[in-house]
């Protein structure tokens, strides 16, 4: 088997992020104390809440692992795990600032020029600055080399952009989109060429924020559409025409952390406020044996980012199993309980159900469905 | 013998099992004498034991990845309850431990009592009366590490069961899981604490979700090696789709498996408290047998289904050692309960503390 491209060493012991657990742990307890923020399930789509995430920013959680010349703050990956791990856990809203941290600021360190880096980066770090992903398309799903948002140079250098992308959690909320775009016209013989990606400010004229309804009636997802948007010719992200590569090596970030297995956590937590009796207590370990793996698979990936390695495939396979867990949590705990799910339930383990529930479809479906990620991992086999 | 060894103990395991290919275990053809001989010509059945003590010395990880490599190789030997549980136990015990080259196994089931013929308080002389149930190599072993109670505690008494009669039985792929009965057998013993009666509980644990992980590993690696080679509808098995999905399911259940496993192992060497650990480790590696043995069923197709192929020599043990040394039902209760020990609240600290 091609283990050795599926299988990643074992994630080193790290006191360094045992002590910024211990840290996150305490800011957290006090801040469901004083009543701040709620514990809900998925809140990194659903958690908008700047004044929070300003709070992580001003604690030094966010930006952790760049270099402090950009606002980072010079940590390892380990340590941004462990406090990533205990806000999902704490069902904290971190929806404003998580995808700006996890993924667009990496991109921006990777690929960006320098000033973009010192414009934005320190501005993320504090938990001011939001991002969306601007990938998908109306007609652009799973086969993202089929997008049409197209940008073409005007006389002054700009980018003159037009199209729609979609999906794009909180844009209503949010300052930038790294948008790809085709900036040569579709090859039939190379499908991964000819496309780039932009970082482009939200508030320009041109563009409309559409909201797309999910199935809780959450404000999350958008349509954003692109008219005739004149982008400054200076906000090209990395090279014109490496989007594919770009948007690969972005992906290994967004399929990678603990939000892939910890979406439902709140439900879980939930249950084991009430499960005493033996099948219960049965239920809840089957559940923690499976969470406990999934930890495991996704400490090894951010020791791997430590060692600066890239593991897009071993990424795609948490991403598959975690999903997946994330999905059965709710089915499992139904059957060990008599709660009806719903979102007006007087029991909190209700709430949690139907939450989970209502989310669900998502799960399996963001950053890449399951059936492409098993494509990539069956790669990783050497089947393909 | 280090722990840099690692990888040469491995090398020579597989280097052994070339001249021994697994066959299938009758009442006649029990086990694998002739394997087992020339593992322990090597010194690898007394490995993780120190050499002052009759062994050949090595770490648990030493010990840990020749059950691996054994396992994998569907080969039939007690390697995993020696190594792993019961020299251990006997070694912490304080009892003198058999030759390694005389197969030692393990007792944690049925009802076994033991009378102090002494004082009782430490190593000394018991009377065993009852029926060790589920014997692993029942038959096969010289030597029994059986966890017996008795009135001022658990007790772990060595008792020397060659030639002594079996009712015999055996699990799904035909390994010895007999029982002995025991009707006021003298043997040396000494006194556990409940805490250490319940780690060599998990450690038996343990050491099957290790055997269980190798094997995963293995019948994922024959799969993707038949839908490499299996050729139909003129292309090979794995260049279809629907076959794809299904070994990435396999891969991802593997691979997950192995996580925890491997954490877990170290968090032994560590000298953590092993309990929950071994717990999970043991759910987790029994759940993904469901999926990866019916899929690798499915992918062989009909061939994999017959004695004829080597498939069965894994997949029958897989389904057999996901219920050994505790079901994945009581080891999930154990889990549940022990996360929920310091409250209702306080799952998820518990949670980040098990590996």
């Amino acid at each position: 088997m091609g283990s050795n491209s599926l299988t990643l060493a074992p994630a080193p012991r790290s006191a360094a992020a045992e002590e910024v657990r211990a840290e996150v742990r305490e800011f957290l307890a006090a801040e469901l104390a004083a009543g701040s923020f709620t514990t809900h399930v998925d809140t990194w789509l659903s958690g908008v809440d700047p004044a929070f995430s300003r709070k992580l920013g001003e604690r030094g959680w966010l930006g952790m692992t760049w270099p402090k010349r950009y606002g980072g703050h010079e940590r390892t990956a380990m340590e941004r795990y462990a406090v990533t791990e205990e806000l999902l856990a704490a069902g904290a809203p971190v929806a404003a600032h998580w995808i700006a941290d996890r993924q667009s600021g990496p991109n921006l360190l990777r690929y960006g020029t320098e000033a973009q880096r010192t414009e934005i980066l320190p501005r993320i770090a504090a938990g001011e600055c939001y991002f969306v992903i601007g990938m998908s398309e109306p007609d652009s799903g799973s086969d993202l080399a089929s997008i049409r948002t197209r940008a073409t140079r005007n006389g002054d250098g700009d980018w003159v952009v037009n199209g729609a992308k979609v999906w794009t959690s909180n844009a209503h909320t949010s300052h930038y989109a790294i948008t790809l775009v085709r900036t040569s016209p579709a090859d039939p013989a190379n499908r991964h060429a000819g496309l780039s990606q932009l970082l482009v400010d939200l508030s320009l004229p041109g563009i409309t924020v559409n909201p797309i309804r999910i199935l809780d009636g959450g404000h999350h997802f958008n349509e954003v559409v692109f008219d005739d948007v004149v982008v400054p010719g200076d906000m090209l992200l990395g090279e014109e025409g490496a989007g594919w590569h770009q948007v690969t090596a972005e992906l290994a970030f967004e399929r990678s952390g603990p939000e892939r297995f910890l979406s439902t956590y709140p439900l879980i937590a939930e249950f084991a406020r009430r499960a005493s009796d033996p099948a219960q207590l049965a239920a809840l370990g089957r559940i923690s044996a499976r969470l406990l793996a999934l930890r495991q698979l996704s400490l090894r990936i951010a020791g791997a980012l430590d060692r600066g390695e890239l593991p897009d495939i071993p990424a795609a396979l948490v991403k598959d199993v975690g999903t997946t867990f994330e999905a059965d949590v709710i089915d499992e705990v139904r059957r060990a309980v008599d709660v009806p799910a719903s979102l007006d339930s007087p029991d909190p383990l209700g709430r949690a159900l139907a939450e989970a529930q209502l989310h669900a479809p998502g799960y399996t479906l963001r950053g890449g469905t399951n059936e492409i990620l098993r494509g990539i991992v069956a790669r990783g086999l050497g089947l393909r | 013998m280090t722990s840099s060894d690692v990888d040469l103990v491995v090398e020579t395991v597989r280097d052994i099992l070339t001249g021994h290919e697994p066959f299938v275990l009758t009442p006649e053809r029990p086990w694998d004498a002739g394997l087992w001989s020339a593992l322990a010509e090597a010194g690898l059945t007394g490995v993780g034991v120190p050499e002052e003590a009759g062994g050949s010395g090595g770490e648990l990880a030493d010990a840990v990845a020749i059950v691996g490599a054994l396992a994998a190789g569907a080969a039939a030997v007690p390697v995993a309850e020696q190594l792993l549980v019961a020299a251990p136990a006997v070694l912490a015990a304080d009892l003198d431990l058999p030759a390694p080259e005389e197969p030692l196994s393990i007792a944690v089931d049925g009802a076994v009592t033991a009378e102090p013929r002494d004082d009782g308080d430490g190593p000394g002389s018991w009377t065993l009366t009852g029926t060790a149930t589920d014997v692993a190599w029942a038959g096969v072993a010289q030597h029994l590490a059986v966890l017996a109670t008795s009135p001022v505690g658990p007790v772990l008494a060595l008792v020397h069961v060659a030639g002594r009669e079996v009712t015999a039985a055996a699990n799904l792929a035909g390994e010895p899981r007999g029982s002995y009965v025991l009707q006021g057998v003298t043997a040396p013993g000494a006194l556990l604490t409940g805490a250490q009666a319940e780690q060599l509980r998990a450690r038996y644990a343990l050491a099957r979700a290790v055997q269980l992980s190798a094997a995963l590993q293995q019948v994922l690696a024959w799969t993707v090696q038949y839908a490499g080679e299996r050729q139909q509808f003129g292309r090979p098995l794995g260049r279809f789709q629907a076959i794809q999905m299904e070994l990435a399911e396999m891969a991802g259940e593997v691979t997950a498996v192995a996580a925890l496993v491997d954490a877990a192992v170290q968090a032994v060497e560590r000298g953590e408290s092993l309990v929950l650990a071994a717990a999970a480790s043991k759910v987790r590696a029994g759940a993904a047998v469901e999926v990866v043995a019916r899929l690798a069923h499915q992918v062989h197709g009909a061939i994999g289904f017959t004695q004829e192929h080597r498939l069965h020599h894994l997949t029958r043990r897989c389904w057999s050692w996901r219920d050994e040394a505790g079901t994945e039902t009581a080891w999930a209760r154990v889990l549940g309960a022990g996360l929920l020990g310091d409250g209702p609240d306080a799952l998820w600290p518990a949670l980040t503390r098990v590996v």
